[in-house]
């Protein structure tokens, strides 16, 4: 329990905290672990995944700032189609193709950044979302290019007809989406953010730009869901618009926000238990077709009439304190601002 | 009474700013309430209107109880509160901000009585009855505040900083105004900055600070009070 | 005297025409015109018949946003209450008229469907109002506009999945209201359905600026929007405004969803079209100005048809988007927007 301990240092410098890590092994035994070890069971687990690392990245927009990007699972595809669409013409390594998706991702970031600086939160949010509309848009008319609704065939990654590397693959992801993003969080920048998003003209006239930290903390989370997309390509190996739809955004949005806003892992933890149980619900009452859902819509509307934190907030007010000396270490670790 | 406030304790959320805070207003009295800046004497008014949800103590008007209504309920019990803010429909004429202040009165003829009674109080509205209550100059704007509130027939008028952002002229015209409406018998209740001038016209006056009454008594009185004239007078 | 005021009539006229709004106004109805002769009178009804039904639903949207202070994410919904209630309603109607073509429902059927759907439009949005959005009001009106959004999305993905888990994910929808020929006016065919739904949404929009100018309700309405507290000091109750207003804007665009059945099915999603339309107005127009959003209607009605029939069905997405991105980049108030309440930052 000494912060000078190595192992706790590392802990600190990933920001994890013990019981961090520890739901993190979980996740990483958990396909060799009997009910799980089935693969469309593996499937659901790195769906799951994946929208845990895009809750992360538009938590970091969302919580920090204070601006919902309501075009989110669009800039995720147009990361996919970039790393597609390069592998296919120009035969490009995909792992190469996912960070040219990142980086178109973050260059349209750039310009939806600039765009909706001197709006109005929730007008940024609208424009973000004509932005994903016109995406998916282009995406079904430019049929040359992306065949349209038709669906474009992808090269997967691994040569294996197994999803364990996969899974492996995004959890890796994750941990860095996170590990980026609370970084980003604990630096000066970080806290730039949570003055813009806490009260714009407080922090204007205390001396911070709001147009470069609102611009790049839109490339940042724009350029992590680009890169998350260009998995999403090369794991599903197929590509539809449907990808971009503004329903996909609304699934990361719930997640984020069930989870708790600014809080970056809440909207991860929550995933795992979440997606599964949905999969299962509907999986299970395939006759009852968006049961889930609906489930899902009731559980937005009552988190954020009753607890508008989510689950961060909860988790925070109500075990965050344990007397016990161990349990303290274990839940809060030895840093005392993080996780 | 008019209207009896008992042990009043009031704030928002958890910060509490009114304390323990009596005072009464008879019928036809011109009551002010002075006291430094942040003593609670706007929080007072806004407890009274309904505004602000008070945490304990009672506020009689007319004997009955009205603490806890909302604003719209005190309103139509006849309490008029004229805010430091003003409140105005800015997107409205000055017409149309008029017939909302006579929102509670269903009567054709009496709401045409009351167009002209503040007509008549402040000629300056006639001339800018079409125009758009967000473009008139602060005084203006103060003249049709308080016209607004005096279109519901209130009983009760809360008049809160009147002199607030005003040139002194301009000042002077509203403080006439108020005057002649306590001519006429209307009940008037007045928070303000400038002590001197508040004592000098009103009746009684009660002295707030830190959200505790600390004196009360007559304007003049009070004007000679050495208390007053160190805190506020700096004499 | 007589001239005088004449003059200054022109006077005014010529500067509102010099003015953005005017500008924009007279370029929408030259373009109209131009693209009717080179096209043919079809796109000049299509863009009235979808701009009076955008109207509607942007009318709603912007009294929403206006009074309640909601972004309103689950305006489509309402619109697809409206549809689905005009198609439960209306399709025993409709073989009841076959067997009795002689019955005074032939004539009446339409209306009573669509003042059906009406009330269904409103009474869920009473419900939605009473049950979800005061709620939140009562409990915290901390980051309102933010948490009032998420609980709007919550909505949307309800009651579209509420849909398809009760009355299933296929089109509903049916030929049309009213059989028979449709009507010739020089040379252009307007079937029956389009020409009534212009009609109606002509009704009811003046009827809504009529309400809203000169009642007292409508007033008090337009008065909660500008100042909340300025409303309450006044006498003016809140619940009962915010519920008032709840329903007229679910009505609003329930009344657009059921008027277009013929046109759009009701199926799970079929808000999700109205609903990006109504923002592109609401954005475009500017808040809290019902005429301006009537205008703003037609013009993205104009710039949606154009699309279609110049570019191709689909790029419908595309190319008012990009417009929209553009016109806030220029001027983020919005063209008939007044400068008190645009979309800017404080």
């Amino acid at each position: 329990m000494d912060p000078k301990n190595p192992i706790n240092k590392l802990l600190d410098l990933l920001c994890f905290t013990p019981a961090g890590l520890l739901a993190l092994v979980v996740l990483l035994v958990l396909p060799v672990v009997p009910p799980f070890n089935q693969e469309y069971l593996i499937r659901w687990l790195i769906s799951a995944g994946l929208i845990a690392s895009l809750s992360i990245g538009f938590d970091f927009t969302a919580g920090l700032i204070n601006i919902v990007n309501f075009g989110y699972a669009a800039i995720m595809g147009l990361g996919g189609y970039t790393s597609a669409i390069l592998a296919d013409r120009l035969g490009l390594n995909p792992w190469f193709g996912m960070f040219m998706g990142a980086l178109t991702a973050a260059i349209l970031g750039l310009i939806i950044g600039a765009i909706t600086l001197r709006l109005r939160g929730i007008f940024a949010a609208c424009l973000a979302w004509f932005f994903g509309l016109a995406l998916m848009g282009l995406a079904t008319k430019m049929v040359w290019l992306t065949r349209g609704p038709l669906g474009m065939r992808v090269e997967r990654l691994f040569d294996t007809a197994s999803n364990v590397p996969y899974y492996y693959l995004i959890l890796a992801m994750m941990v860095t989406v996170y590990v980026i993003c609370k970084w980003v969080k604990r630096s000066r920048m970080g806290m730039a953010f949570n003055a813009i998003g806490q009260n714009m003209e407080a922090a204007r006239t205390s001396g911070i730009n709001p147009v470069f930290y609102r611009v790049s903390n839109f490339v940042l989370s724009c350029a992590l869901a680009g890169w998350l997309g260009g998995f999403y390509a090369h794991f599903y190996g197929i590509l539809t618009p449907d990808m971009m739809h503004t329903s996909k955004t609304v699934e990361i949005l719930a997640v984020a926000y069930i989870g708790g806003r600014g809080s970056l892992w809440g909207g991860a933890a929550i995933a795992f238990p979440f997606i599964l149980t949905m999969e299962l619900v509907r999986s299970s009452l395939s006759n009852l077709p968006g049961l889930h859902l609906v489930i899902y819509g009731i559980l937005l509307i009552v988190v954020m009439i009753y607890y508008p934190g989510g689950f961060a907030a909860f988790f925070d007010t109500h075990l965050r304190k344990p007397k016990n000396k161990v349990v303290n270490y274990f839940i809060n670790g030895t840093a005392m601002e993080n996780r | 009474m008019l209207l009896e406030v008992k042990n009043l304790n009031a704030g928002y959320g958890f910060l509490q700013i009114l304390r323990d805070v009596s005072l009464n207003v008879d019928k036809g009295e011109y009551v002010c309430l002075v006291g430094p800046n942040g003593a609670g004497k706007s929080t007072t008014l806004k407890t009274i209107a309904g505004l602000v949800k008070p945490m304990s103590g009672d506020i009689l008007f007319k004997g009955e109880p009205i603490g806890g209504l909302p604003g719209n309920q005190v309103a139509r019990k006849g309490i008029s509160f004229v805010s430091e803010e003003m409140n105005l429909f800015v997107n409205m004429t000055v017409n149309e901000n008029l017939a909302m202040g006579a929102y509670t009165i269903k009567d054709k003829q009496q709401q045409k009585d009351r167009l002209a009674f503040v007509y008549d109080l402040f000629p300056r509205l006639v001339e800018r009855r079409n125009q758009l209550a967000g473009t008139m100059s602060g005084g203006e704007r103060k003249m049709l505040a308080i016209g607004r509130g005096l279109m519901s027939d209130p009983t009760l008028l809360l008049v809160d900083e009147p002199s607030f952002g005003l040139a002194p002229l301009l000042t002077e015209n509203v403080f006439q105004s108020l005057d002649t409406l306590v001519k006429q018998g209307m009940t008037i209740m007045l928070v303000e900055q400038n002590v001197t001038k508040t004592l000098a016209v009103t009746d009684r006056g009660y002295v707030l600070e830190n959200g505790r009454i600390e004196l009360e008594g007559r304007s003049d009185d009070l004007a000679c009070d050495a208390h007053v004239r160190k805190v506020f007078l700096g004499v | 005297m007589v001239e005088q005021a004449e003059k200054h009539l022109w006077a005014r006229l010529l500067a509102w025409c010099r003015s953005l709004a005017g500008a924009t106004v007279i370029g929408t109805i030259v373009i109209a015109l131009i693209v009717t002769v080179d096209r043919g009178g079809y796109v000049l009804v299509n863009t009235i018949v979808t701009g009076g039904m955008t109207a509607l639903v942007a009318m709603g949207l912007a009294l929403t946003l206006g009074v309640l202070n909601i972004p309103m994410f689950a305006h489509g919904e309402y619109f697809m209450i409206g549809s689905l209630t005009a198609y439960y309603v209306f399709t025993p109607i409709k073989t009841y008229m076959e067997t009795h073509p002689e019955s005074i429902l032939a004539l009446w059927g339409p209306l009573v469907t669509i003042i059906a759907a009406m009330l269904v439009g409103a009474v869920a949005g009473v419900v939605s109002e009473v049950l979800v959005f005061r709620q939140l009001r009562q409990r915290s009106r901390e980051n309102w506009v933010m948490n009032s959004f998420l609980l709007t999305v919550g909505l949307s993905v309800l009651m579209i999945n509420a849909h398809q888990l009760f009355f299933g994910a296929d089109f509903k929808g049916i030929t049309g209201y009213f059989s028979g020929m449709p009507i010739n006016i020089m040379d252009v065919y307007i079937s029956k359905d389009r020409a009534i739904a212009f009609l109606l949404a002509a009704v009811v929009v003046t009827g809504f600026w009529l309400f809203m100018t000169y009642t007292r309700t409508g007033r008090a309405i337009r008065a909660v929007s500008q100042d909340e507290t300025g409303a309450l000091i006044v006498g003016i109750g809140l619940n009962g405004i915010m519920m008032l207003t709840m329903a007229l804007s679910c009505a609003l665009a329930a009344i657009a969803g059921a008027s277009l059945l013929f046109m759009y099915p009701a199926y799970p999603s079929v808000g999700l079209e109205p609903l990006y339309m109504a923002w592109f107005v609401v954005i475009l127009s500017g808040l809290g100005n019902v005429l301006g959003a009537v205008m703003g209607a037609f013009m993205v009605a104009l710039l949606k048809v154009m699309t279609v029939e110049y570019i191709g069905s689909g790029w419908d997405f595309v190319v008012p988007s990009a417009l929209i991105i553009v016109i806030l980049i220029f001027r983020p108030s919005g063209i008939f927007g007044s400068e008190v309440r645009g979309v800017l930052d404080k």
